[in-house]
């Protein structure tokens, strides 16, 4: 039997699905704008985040210009928390690249931390407007490209709407109020998620960066995070990747674990040894840097980048994080060339 | 018990209580210190910091992880709040104070947090702006307050580039403050280029470096007061 590979698209889902590829491929689960993409169109990359149409166009130009072969919304990390009540801060002001925070924290103190949800949290804040993207997005290069979003995992969020010094301590003094929201963020992120599958991605990344090793132990990581990402991956129905930027290699086991269709590490790791941890039927993605690599390299240290990725035995070549938007045109062409062309 | 056997107890219980990040016993070992008439400054650097050094460096071996950083800062603190007030000045060589903060449009402030925590228990007078921090409002802080020091954080390499943009208006409105930065992204060749007087990749070092550009600072407006009165 042939394997079906006409299209970027059909090769990643054959990936999700444990079938043969013929090359790996290379897209993300994170943010994709770039700044000549901007440029095609004349956007400012403040306005793009409360606009449907120019957050999709945006998200498509990567793949029409340099052919990555996915297409992402949101660029930031405030849906949730913004569904939740949040409000944020888009920097309109600035010409600059600044991405969107948090203005206010929904918790300021550990009596707040038992919140109640809003049974309609699933269409506040800029929900309506997500999944207006992804069927934009959908429409526009959805038959030849993976269609994407992404959420954040539970103890991420909680980082997000409290104090993370706060949070990062009540896990050791009040691990039974941290599981708790963590559980009720759970449900947020599950409904969110579904959301996003109706609307029509492909596949959903969790984002789980807070709790990277570089800031929390795998002890921890073990006994308080990783059953709610297990409770979030039993939920999700699409293919899914599990992302945690920084130091993972301890908790590379626990990230599989999770129930992830794959799992995705950063230029933190020596990601040979995280194939050797993770055995190697398990899907893993990784691990180039975006900014060293990707935006201040040369086209040179690209391809050699990218082949030591695939010699290491990634799964698919994928970013340690977001696409950092003022990528040489030069580069991305280095990094589509070398994986069209070299086999490990 | 002799007196001196006594105090190399309580050095120990504060030292512990911080390794331990525990905020009661290290009231109550400051506490004894106090009662004790133990000299304040003995038990904040031979206790306390010495506590924290070890926590340094549990947190580098990657026994101790963020969480247990911040709650042995808090235990640190909580002696630190006690013994401060019967400190005599204390004797660094120098005393200073500063302005510190992570860059607009960046809200990664775990690592300022750690640089900070290292100036308070030094001694220094801290002004802590926060994350996220308008690129002026580090300027008029400084002129507010007449800080010797500006220390600049930011983790991002978009946000980084406001550092530029401070250190230019800084200098311009004060060429003797001295400016520091840091951050994951930041690096010596960058701090240069720039004009900034320090760069520190982990908050020890950036506390060595501070001492060190704060006493040539020290020194340099003694020298120019001597030369105005001969
Ligand atoms: C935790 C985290 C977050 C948290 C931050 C919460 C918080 N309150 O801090 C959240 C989830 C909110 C977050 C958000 C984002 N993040 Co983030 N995040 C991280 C992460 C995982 C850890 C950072 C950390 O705290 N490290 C631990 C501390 C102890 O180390 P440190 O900060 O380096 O500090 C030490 C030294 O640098 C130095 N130091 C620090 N400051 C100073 C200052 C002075 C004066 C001196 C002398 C020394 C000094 O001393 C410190 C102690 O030793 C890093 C990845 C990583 N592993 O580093 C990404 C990372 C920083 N994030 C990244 C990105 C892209 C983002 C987002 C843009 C994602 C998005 N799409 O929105 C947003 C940004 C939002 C915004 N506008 O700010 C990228 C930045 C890439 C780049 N090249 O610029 C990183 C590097 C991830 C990656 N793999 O690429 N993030």
């Amino acid at each position: 039997m042939t394997v079906d590979n006409s299209s970027p698209r059909q090769r990643i889902l054959n990936l999700f699905a444990g079938k043969k590829t013929d090359r790996v491929p290379c897209f993300s689960g994170m943010g994709n704008v770039t700044t000549e993409g901007l440029k095609k169109f004349g956007y400012k990359f403040a306005e793009l985040h409360s606009n449907a149409k120019m957050l999709a166009d945006a998200a498509a130009s990567t793949y029409k210009l340099f052919g990555f072969e996915c297409g992402i919304v949101p660029f930031d990390l405030c849906v949730e928390a913004e569904a939740l009540g949040c409000e944020i801060n888009v920097y309109a002001h600035s010409d600059d690249i600044l991405y969107p925070t948090i203005k206010k924290k929904l918790i300021t103190n550990e009596e707040e931390m038992d919140i109640r949800i809003p049974s309609d949290v699933s269409n506040r804040g800029r929900m309506p407007l997500m999944k207006d993207a992804i069927r934009h997005l959908k429409s526009d290069i959805g038959d030849n490209a993976v269609i994407g979003s992404y959420v954040l995992g539970p103890f991420t969020l909680a980082g997000q709407i409290m104090e993370l010094n706060d949070l990062l301590k009540l896990s050791f003094k009040k691990p039974d109020k941290v599981g708790k929201l963590l559980d009720n963020l759970s449900d947020v992120i599950i409904s969110v998620a579904k959301e996003y599958e109706s609307a029509g991605v492909d596949f959903i990344t969790v984002r789980e960066m807070g709790a990277t090793s570089d800031v929390l132990s795998p002890r921890v990581f073990k006994s308080l995070i990783l059953p709610y990402l297990k409770k979030v991956f039993s939920e999700l129905k699409s293919a899914n990747v599990l992302h945690i930027c920084g130091k993972t290699n301890d908790i590379a086991v626990f990230m599989l674990e999770s129930g992830a269709k794959a799992i995705s590490v950063d230029q933190k790791n020596d990601v040979a040894e995280t194939r050797k941890k993770i055995g190697s039927n398990a899907l893993l993605f990784g691990n180039y840097d975006p900014y060293n690599v990707l935006v201040s390299g040369t086209p040179e240290l690209v391809h050699e980048t990218i082949k030591k990725c695939i010699d290491s035995g990634v799964s698919a070549v994928w970013p340690g994080c977001d696409i950092w938007p003022t990528v040489p045109p030069d580069n991305f062409k280095a990094m589509m060339d070398t994986v069209q062309q070299y086999r490990r | 018990m002799t007196g001196e056997d006594r105090k190399q107890e309580i050095l120990e219980a504060l030292k512990n209580a911080v390794v331990q990040y525990d905020e009661d016993a290290a009231k109550e070992a400051a506490q004894k210190a106090l009662d004790l008439d133990i000299n304040v400054n003995d038990a904040i650097f031979n206790g306390l910091v010495s506590g924290m050094e070890e926590v340094g460096r549990l947190f580098e071996a990657q026994e101790y992880f963020v969480p247990e950083l911040l709650m042995c800062a808090d235990a640190l603190y909580a002696g630190l709040d006690l013994l401060k007030p019967h400190a005599e000045t204390m004797d660094l060589g120098v005393k200073g104070s500063v302005v510190i903060g992570t860059v607009e449009g960046d809200v990664h402030d775990i690592g300022k947090n750690i640089v900070k925590m290292m100036f308070d228990v030094a001694g220094f007078t801290v002004y802590d702006l926060g994350r996220d921090v308008p690129l002026d409002k580090f300027v008029e802080e400084q002129l507010r307050t007449d800080s010797d020091l500006v220390c600049l954080s930011a983790m991002m390499t978009t946000t980084m580039v406001g550092m530029q943009k401070v250190i230019d208006r800084l200098k311009e409105k004060n060429p003797d403050v001295k400016i520091m930065i840091g951050g994951a992204p930041v690096s010596k060749e960058l701090a240069d280029k720039w004009g900034a007087d320090g760069y520190a990749d982990d908050a020890n070092n950036a506390l060595k470096d501070a001492i060190n550009m704060i006493s040539s600072l020290k020194k340099m407006k003694e020298d120019a007061e001597a030369k105005k009165s001969s």
